[in-house]
């Protein structure tokens, strides 16, 4: 899986590219541990390259949000495409996280 | 009727070859991105399923996945040597919980159901056939002579 990362001040950008499944949770999750482990406390996932996630994708989704909450570091999701969207609505995960209309609000949300 | 199959180890790093292979059908036929995708959730969480818990570590064997579409249909079948798998009697995952309490057991299979529109298991003698299927909207069946019509 491609990852691509940003930074605006303090604040994280991960944009990971394809899809967060079988094989790229592993990938995706290794990666915002390190950064938490290496001293990120402001991220923000932004899904707008996501096709789909896998029950495997929300998994590692959930354990890097309870990571980033042990830290105290914040994480935000944003680039949640409709179609991505009803797979939250499926899992019922919609309130486990905060999820952002844009990538400027993500921003301002996890700095 | 268009068909096309593949044959992938019991591995994890194989799976990518049907994601793979389901993409490509789906640019041949028009099939709508968002049937691709479906498609795929509903395959990583078979795929895993039958990798995981199908066979005894270390076990090789191979798991069969063809693609079809049928009149009316897209159709992906799962078939495999592994253990019986029934996806169809396992119990509903538990959604509530927050962020600590919660656990995924189950919601590949909850997946699985609400994404397509029929799931259909079968033993038959040492294999698991599994055939997951998505009706086609009204203005996409094949109209005849060959020519399709449809919108994302």
């Amino acid at each position: 899986m491609e990852i691509v990362e940003m930074h605006k001040g303090p604040v994280t950008i991960v944009e990971p590219r394809g899809s967060i499944d079988t094989s790229g949770a592993a990938p995706f999750g290794d990666r915002i541990f390190e950064l938490i482990s290496s001293g990120s406390r402001n991220l923000v996932v932004d899904l707008q390259h996501i096709v789909y996630i896998s029950s495997a994708g929300f998994r590692a989704l959930l354990v890097a949000h309870k990571r980033a909450d042990e830290a105290k570091a914040k994480l935000v999701l944003c680039g949640v495409s409709a179609e991505v969207r009803r797979l939250f609505e499926l899992g019922r995960f919609l309130d486990l996280f905060t999820i952002c209309a844009t990538r400027d609000e993500g921003i301002a949300k996890a700095t | 009727m268009a068909e096309v199959e593949a044959r992938i180890p019991n591995r994890r790093d194989e799976m990518r070859t049907i994601a793979a292979l389901v993409e490509q059908f789906g640019l041949t036929h028009l099939v709508p991105s968002r049937i691709v995708n479906e498609l795929n959730v509903a395959l990583d969480e078979i795929l895993n399923n039958i990798i995981s818990y199908g066979f005894e570590p270390g076990e090789q064997s191979e798991i069969l996945v063809r693609l079809s579409l049928q009149q009316g249909e897209r159709v992906a079948e799962i078939e495999d040597a592994g253990r019986p798998f029934a996806p169809l009697g396992a119990p509903p995952p538990d959604l509530a919980g927050g962020l600590r309490e919660r656990r995924v057991g189950g919601l590949g299979i909850h997946f699985v159901r609400n994404l397509m529109d029929a799931v259909e298991y079968a033993r038959v003698g040492e294999c698991n056939r599994l055939r997951l299927s998505k009706t086609l909207a009204p203005d996409e069946r094949e109209k005849p002579g060959g020519e399709r019509h449809g919108n994302s």
